[in-house]
């Protein structure tokens, strides 16, 4: 209560409801409540809207059960679809992170420690141009490339790499290359900020000590750069494992992603408890991916978050 | 880092594949807004046409969306501003023991998947809209609120990280200034604290801005019965595609590139100024820096103006009806090539056959009575041009999420001449 007091003696009435309110706003009714209510709502059957809050509103595992196990009449163990659906998406997420961190190490370096003033602002616009076209539209731009009268087939049907289009898209490549490209950005600026605060004198001191090239990334560089590291793969890993436009767009039939799957529950399913349900299995597992990073990596949150 | 040529080379090598991976995609879509095939295309090229423009001005439920999505991010911009400046601070305020907590919650919803976000929005408030007995037009329910009410929640994360940052070069001795010279806490706020943020507001307004605009995650739950701009997209690119998309993109790229130029320009600017006042060597030492840089980004802008100018002027007499015509020609006249060799070919067969199975003659000339009635249906019963079209048919299926598309070009197998051959056997 005391802070309280200090808080309001220093701001003034006025100012102080403002802050307290708008905040309050904020973390009660946008973000706490509303995860509250889905989390309830993810252990009630699926009723029509004249019934909740009946005596058929009850509390149930149903809707997680179903997640696992499958309906009642499912033959197999488990529920096949769903669960391979969900390891293939937090698989494939992996895969495009640690593509993405592949591909944004030697830019994010480069650009810190190498490229010279105007090259340099030039390459950090020309990264974010395309970070500010619609996501739809990217994922669009993908699939004109990929699809199958696309642009790679015809030039590889021309240069005769192969006597028949190659379904990319059943193939899951188009989508892989989709969300590779649209968290590029968020790859490229936590790893920059971090390799760029490194003092060069620690690398000229490598060198001096006679350390190859590869050997100085990996036992000064690297190092220097975790919390940056972890940061991008943590941003990168959760927004393709939650992202829903690319896969739609640029996803095999016959490969779904764990967001289009809550999509149909809510959608053509018609069961949002059930939708709920798989939301809030989705939220853990990508909770448990932070704090595991966090762990591994021994960073805080603060350093992901930025 | 890497000494020698063949590093160097190396280096190249991966630049050139990076940029390509960045550029690729974007440049050839806007290309192939100007082609005038009706699948979006690069290759095989038609005519050049800017009739995709007119397509795309004329769809009124992309301009609806259009308007929505603007409504949404004025909305968006007005909660998420003030929330993310009071979030920010707070976080100045609170005590050592509760910030790491209060952090991990106004940070959290960066970190949420958006759809998880959208689905808890539209819960929270329907489930809220039924305790009050709401009526169903009542903004319970109503999907521009909901959005702009999901898309606030993570989007003043992103302001509060731009106020924080601009914060923490704030020196609070000048509101104890103010404060002592007898100003109310109003006026230190209004008059000492927010000239100073004003940058910080502006590029933090841009930022939710953008962000809202092309939200899809959280707004394809939000938005329930109506449309945004993204979804509006979303569902066109999804269940049939034409190149006014492209033109949109083109549109979209244009936009982007002349901010990017117009940010660059105002930020040499403010760096000369800053140089002319001999503050910082080092900062001088950046402006001349930046001065060069001058060179390539004008020369790139001067080159897509000169490219542009000259299409223009390549184009002034030329008429894409006649491109139209012309093309729509050749088609015909390959159709029209590959159908005689292909029945010359299955002459021979017969007649290797023996012609002793009438029923084969007969189906033969049945297809040849269809093909050779008007031009219109010829392309359409053209072997060859039916493969290309189901492969599209392919391709859209793959976006659809019915996960039915299974067999593999639907049609293409039936009419295929050698699945009637086989047939007759």
């Amino acid at each position: 209560m005391k802070g309280i007091q200090a808080f309001f003696n220093k701001n003034g009435l006025v100012l102080s409801l403002f802050l307290l309110g708008a905040v309050g706003i904020w973390i009660l009714l946008l973000i706490i409540l509303p995860q509250l209510f889905m989390l309830d709502f993810s252990f009630r059957y699926n009723l029509p809207p004249a019934e909740i809050g009946g005596p058929m509103d009850v509390y149930t595992v149903e809707n997680y059960r179903y997640m696992i196990f499958g309906s009642v009449n499912n033959p197999d163990a488990f529920n096949v679809v769903d669960v391979t659906v969900f390891l293939r998406t937090i698989a494939a997420a992996v895969f495009v992170t640690l593509f993405d961190l592949a591909m944004c190490y030697p830019i994010a370096y480069y650009l810190a420690h190498e490229a010279r003033g105007g090259f340099g602002r030039l390459m950090v616009l020309s990264l974010i141009v395309p970070f500010w076209v619609n996501e739809i539209l990217r994922a669009f731009a993908f699939r004109i490339l990929f699809g199958s009268t696309g642009v790679i087939n015809n030039f590889m049907l021309w240069a005769g790499l192969t006597d028949q289009p190659i379904d990319f898209i059943r193939e899951d490549i188009a989508m892989y290359a989709g969300l590779g490209y649209a968290y590029i950005l968020l790859m490229v600026f936590p790893l920059y900020n971090a390799v760029e605060s490194l003092d060069r004198n620690q690398i000229e001191a490598a060198r001096d000590m006679g350390a190859s090239w590869w050997r100085i990334h990996w036992r000064v560089i690297i190092p220097y750069a975790k919390p940056g590291i972890t940061s991008g793969c943590t941003m990168v890993f959760m927004l393709s494992a939650g992202a829903l436009a690319a896969p739609q767009i640029l996803g095999g039939p016959s490969s779904l992603w764990f967001t289009q799957i809550i999509y149909q529950w809510f959608n053509t399913g018609g069961n949002w408890p059930r939708g709920s349900a798989y939301a809030v299995i989705l939220l853990g597992a990508c909770i448990v991916f932070v704090l595991l990073m966090m762990k591994v990596f021994k960073v805080r949150l603060g350093e992901i978050a930025r | 880092m890497m000494q020698g040529n063949a590093g160097r080379f190396a280096w190249g090598v991966f630049l050139l594949i990076f940029f390509a991976y960045l550029f690729g995609p974007l440049i050839l879509m806007s290309i192939s807004a100007f082609n005038s095939a009706t699948y979006p295309q690069v290759s095989p090229w038609e005519c050049f046409t800017f009739e995709w423009f007119e397509v795309l001005a004329a769809d009124e439920k992309l301009m609806a969306g259009l308007q929505k999505s603007l409504l949404i991010g004025f909305g968006v911009v007005c909660m998420s501003v003030p929330i993310g400046l009071a979030a920010a601070l707070v976080l100045t305020q609170v005590h050592q023991r509760v910030r790491p907590l209060y952090y991990t919650v106004i940070v959290s919803p960066i970190l949420i998947p958006g759809v998880v976000l959208g689905i808890s929005t539209l819960i929270f408030w329907d489930r809220l809209g039924m305790m009050f007995d709401a009526d169903y037009d009542s903004f319970f329910y109503s999907g521009t609120f909901l959005t702009v009410i999901g898309q606030t929640t993570f989007i003043s994360a992103y302001t509060m990280l731009v106020f924080i940052a601009r914060l923490q070069r704030f020196d609070p001795v000048q509101e104890e200034a103010a404060l002592d010279l007898g100003a109310s806490h109003v006026q230190t706020f209004t008059k000492v604290l927010l000239p100073f943020m004003k940058p910080a507001i502006a590029s933090a307004a841009v930022l939710a801005f953008l962000a809202s605009f092309e939200n899809y995650n959280t707004t394809v739950f939000t938005i329930v019965s109506e449309s945004t701009l993204t979804t509006v997209l979303a569902s066109k690119v999804r269940y049939g595609i034409n190149p006014s998309i492209s033109a949109l993109a083109v549109i979209i790229v244009v936009l982007t590139l002349i901010g990017a130029t117009v940010h660059e320009i105002r930020k040499r600017r403010q760096m000369r100024a800053a140089a002319a006042e001999g503050l910082d060597p080092a900062v001088v030492n950046r402006a001349a820096r930046a001065t060069r840089f001058a060179s390539p980004t004008a020369i790139m802008i001067v080159a897509i103006t000169i490219a542009g100018l000259a299409t223009v002027w390549m184009s002034r007499d030329y008429s894409v009806m006649e491109c139209r015509a012309q093309v729509a020609e050749e088609k015909q006249r390959q159709a029209e090539e590959r159908r005689e060799a292909l029945q010359a070919e299955r002459q021979q067969q017969l007649q290797a056959e023996g012609a002793a199975d009438s029923g084969s003659s007969q189906s033969g000339t049945a297809d040849r009575g269809q093909s050779g009635g008007d031009g219109a249906y010829q392309n359409i019963f053209a072997p060859t041009n039916l493969q290309s079209q189901s492969g599209e048919e392919g391709a859209e299926e793959a976006g659809s999420d019915s996960g039915g598309g299974d067999e593999e070009q639907p049609y293409g197998n039936i009419f295929a001449p050698s699945n009637l051959e086989g047939g007759d056997d």
